[in-house]
């Protein structure tokens, strides 16, 4: 797979017409201004400097470059239950710059489709144990005080094809269950003053209103803590497949507990075990008793340049290169990243760049010189909570290989000495 | 003699040392227990304006009480409160057979969740496996390794959940569409395929379950999962659980010097072919594809909204655009196929189950189908 951001892109689009140019251009004009190997992109004004572009109210609500239509999100019939409606489209974490998913690459996870939601008939309600049930329609709930915070987002399951061997060779299918947003809306705890909470509650069911109805439950801790219902992502309204017009966000927390579209809140004095808390989104061990309950997505992450689709095929050995990638805790804020050569037997300190902020993407940067040889090139987060990034020896030791979710091993790209990158286990 | 035991002790010591030279940059500092969080991580303040030191905040929010909306009345909560917890509390009274059970499942659930819940179509099936089976580690299967099995009997631990889940969410189509009644008699009919007991008795076929019988079930996996968080302390038990990393893995010290390490591992069976569309890092112009008629039908998103759960999948329905699939079906005429589609046919129920639609409607579906498929 080569990179075709060079001379590629001008022969495959103009080869034949550049030629008979050069050709005229050599015989009528000064030959030596146009040697072999100039670059005719240069030479000649290109036709969209020649002509207007497209009028200002064309696509009023704006498309990206169609040279861009490769970078979507992409499905693969083995991650959906049987279709795809309970299934998921994969962000294209390898094309992604900095700490922002833009909204239509947002990785969209659904349970019975994406529903489509008439905000004019939109309620919340929250009842249960609490002093003063309240309903509010979307108008009166954007009118509580607003916080803008970025937060990742990533399904727990993320990575999980890699829990026996590695199975994809593409960035995007092993992490492209997450992506990051700013997202706006208020806290929960601004709403629950007016409520009021009785002090026998301890759960709380969030509840959405798709197809699946999509319940789960959390503790009041958290909701009292960061936990926000948020209406918009990236600035403007929140898209369908996150919840439009209003999802709950849990900062850090698994995805599906993110409960988009959401309908209602429920307090309680226990916990309500739903479905996606018993049958799914519980991590079986090799004792044969499941882990439930397990909210925080782990520190974690992966070098994304160079990953297996953007190789180091066009670096000659000795080439100065930047390795970057992204870091992630739902545990807290990311503190380093350690990066390492040799499959993980030597560690070097890499930095850290731009915001650093808590529960969301950090990037991290090593400057390398690459001697040409083949390397195993592996990243290492760890957070402000104390928490390393295990191997995945240390991983599968402790809770198998049958969990599915809450994956979050060290990864290895073997780069060979063609700069071609391929997804391999470092394991016992 | 001595010498040369002291020089053999020696260059074990040495050999030792080297392999013992595995080094860490240390602890990585942690907050203490008190001050941790429910998942065991970080609780960030607002000091001196600013949260988590990143974020400025407006502090007049925190002393403020905003009031919009309203009190709802208790008919309306009541209408939304669909849940059943596993406490049995929202669970409302009704009742239905295993046999009631069985012709509803064949009707509705089986085209996807297969005979007997057995599975087989990429939906998950309902029943099969049992607790010895959880231990099951998939880690050699050419050595004959099995993986465990995840279903009702088999895994779940609360049969309310199934109830909650088959009311709220099934059928997968036209959820909520089920009456209490009929969503009795499925679950009944799920814990007897599932072999579940009351009482100590299997289900039989006049078995008759309702809210009294449903209440006494206990699930065979019920304490297959932990941490404990049922009792009044389940949240510190999480809070105690998640604060030890030990307990999934997850390690406190980083290893800087000749850590350990283990064998490269590569991509055997790769699964990239099936990616849709192709992954590409190619910066050219798209495709343009001619847009056939049919697809510019105004029942096109009818049929993406209404029909495609089944008819997307050619082992459930019949796909548009699968001529061969549509040959014999095309042949019945039209007259046939609109009588099908609206009195429903084998595994397809009445309206395909969406009531709402109208006969017109049906036909039109139809119509777009056949057109696609010819």
């Amino acid at each position: 797979m080569k990179n075709s951001n060079k001379n590629t892109t001008a022969s495959r689009r103009g080869f034949l017409k550049n030629i008979a140019a050069s050709v005229v251009a050599a015989g009528a004009l000064a030959p030596a201004t146009l040697r072999a190997g100039d670059d005719p992109i240069l030479i000649e004004e290109p036709e969209w400097g020649k002509k207007l572009g497209l009028p200002v109210d064309k696509n009023l609500y704006g498309l990206p470059s169609p040279y861009e239509h490769t970078v979507t999100r992409r499905v693969h019939k083995l991650l959906s239950s049987g279709d795809m409606y309970a299934s998921v489209a994969m962000c294209p974490i390898q094309d992604l710059e900095g700490i922002i998913t833009p909204n239509g690459l947002f990785f969209s996870r659904s349970h019975g489709g994406v529903a489509q939601v008439d905000p004019n008939e939109y309620r919340l309600v929250i009842h249960g144990l609490v002093e003063k049930p309240l309903v509010l329609t979307l108008d009166e709930l954007k009118k509580y005080p607003k916080e803008s915070r970025i937060h990742f987002i990533e399904c727990p399951a993320n990575g999980s094809t890699g829990w026996r061997s590695p199975q994809f060779n593409t960035l995007q299918f092993m992490k492209g269950m997450m992506s990051s947003a700013e997202w706006t809306g208020t806290k929960l705890s601004n709403i629950l003053k007016d409520v009021g909470i009785k002090p026998e509650a301890k759960w709380v069911l969030a509840e959405g209103n798709d197809n699946s109805h999509m319940g789960r439950t959390l503790p009041i801790e958290k909701i009292l803590d960061d936990a926000m219902v948020v209406w918009a992502q990236n600035g403007e309204a929140l898209r369908p497949e996150q919840g439009y017009p209003v999802r709950l966000l849990v900062p850090g927390w698994e995805g599906n507990l993110n409960v988009k579209w959401l309908k209602r809140l429920e307090f309680g004095d226990k916990p309500w075990h739903a479905k996606e808390e018993t049958s799914k989104y519980t991590m079986l061990t090799p004792s044969g008793k499941a882990i439930r309950y397990f909210w925080p997505m782990e520190v974690n992450s992966v070098v994304t340049s160079p990953c297996p689709d953007k190789p180091w095929t066009e670096l000659k050995a000795g080439d100065m290169v930047e390795i970057e990638g992204l870091a992630w805790s739902g545990h807290g804020t990311i503190k380093g990243v350690d990066i390492s050569f040799d499959g993980g037997k030597n560690w070097t300190e890499a930095s850290l760049k731009g915001l650093v902020l808590p529960k969301s993407w950090t990037r991290f940067s090593f400057m390398y010189k690459w001697d040409g040889k083949p390397i195993l090139l592996s990243s290492r987060a760890y957070d402000d909570a104390g928490y390393v990034q295990p191997t995945i020896d240390q991983e599968v030791k402790s809770v198998g290989v049958e969990t599915i979710y809450h994956r979050n091993a060290i990864v290895t790209w073997e780069i060979k000495a063609n700069g071609e990158v391929h997804n391999v286990h470092i394991r016992s | 003699m001595f010498t040369l035991e002291v020089k053999k002790l020696s260059k074990v010591v040495a050999f030792v040392l080297l392999a013992a030279s595995t080094t860490y940059a240390g602890d990585v500092k942690a907050p203490a227990f008190k001050d941790k969080a429910i998942d065991g991580g970080v609780v960030y303040k607002v000091k001196d304006g600013s949260y988590a030191g990143v974020y400025r905040v407006n502090t007049q929010v925190d002393k403020a009480t905003v009031k919009f909306g309203r009190t709802p009345s208790a008919k309306e909560i009541k209408a939304g409160d669909i849940d059943v917890r596993y406490d049995w509390q929202g669970l409302p009274d009704g009742k239905g057979s295993v046999e009631r059970g069985d012709e509803l499942f064949e009707a509705q659930c089986a085209m996807c969740h297969g005979d007997m819940g057995t599975g087989g179509r990429g939906y998950p099936p309902l029943a099969g496996g049992d607790i010895d089976s959880l231990k099951n580690q998939l880690i050699h299967p050419e050595n004959g390794d099995e993986p465990p099995m995840r279903a009702i009997g088999s895994y779940w631990p609360y049969a309310s959940t199934l109830w909650w889940y088959v009311k709220t969410a099934m059928p997968f189509p036209h959820p909520m569409s089920l009456s209490d009644d009929d969503v009795y008699a499925i679950v009944a009919y799920l814990l007897s395929v599932n072999e579940v007991q009351i009482d100590g008795k299997d289900l039989d076929d006049d078995f008759v379950l309702d809210k009294k019988a449903l209440m006494k079930v206990v699930m065979p996996n019920v304490n297959g999962f932990y941490p404990e968080v049922n009792g009044k302390d389940g949240a510190m038990n999480m809070k105690k659980f998640l604060s030890d990393s030990s307990n999934y893995g997850t390690p406190t010290k980083r290893c800087m010097k000749n850590c350990p390490t283990g064998k490269v591992v590569r991509v055997k069976n790769s699964l990239d072919s099936g990616i849709e569309p192709a992954v590409s890092q190619k910066r050219d112009l798209p495709k343009v594809e001619a847009k056939s008629g049919a697809a510019n039908s105004k029942y096109a998103d009818m049929f993406e909204q209404k029909c495609n759960a089944c008819h997307g999948n050619k082992v459930i329905a019949p796909v548009p655009g699968d001529k061969e699939a549509w040959a014999s079906r095309i042949k019945q005429g039209k007259e046939v196929l609109y009588e099908h589609a609206i009195k429903g046919f084998q595994g397809m129920p009445p309206k395909g189950g969406h009531a709402d639609l109208s006969d017109a409607e049906l036909k039109g579906l139809v119509d777009y189908m056949v057109d696609k498929s010819k």
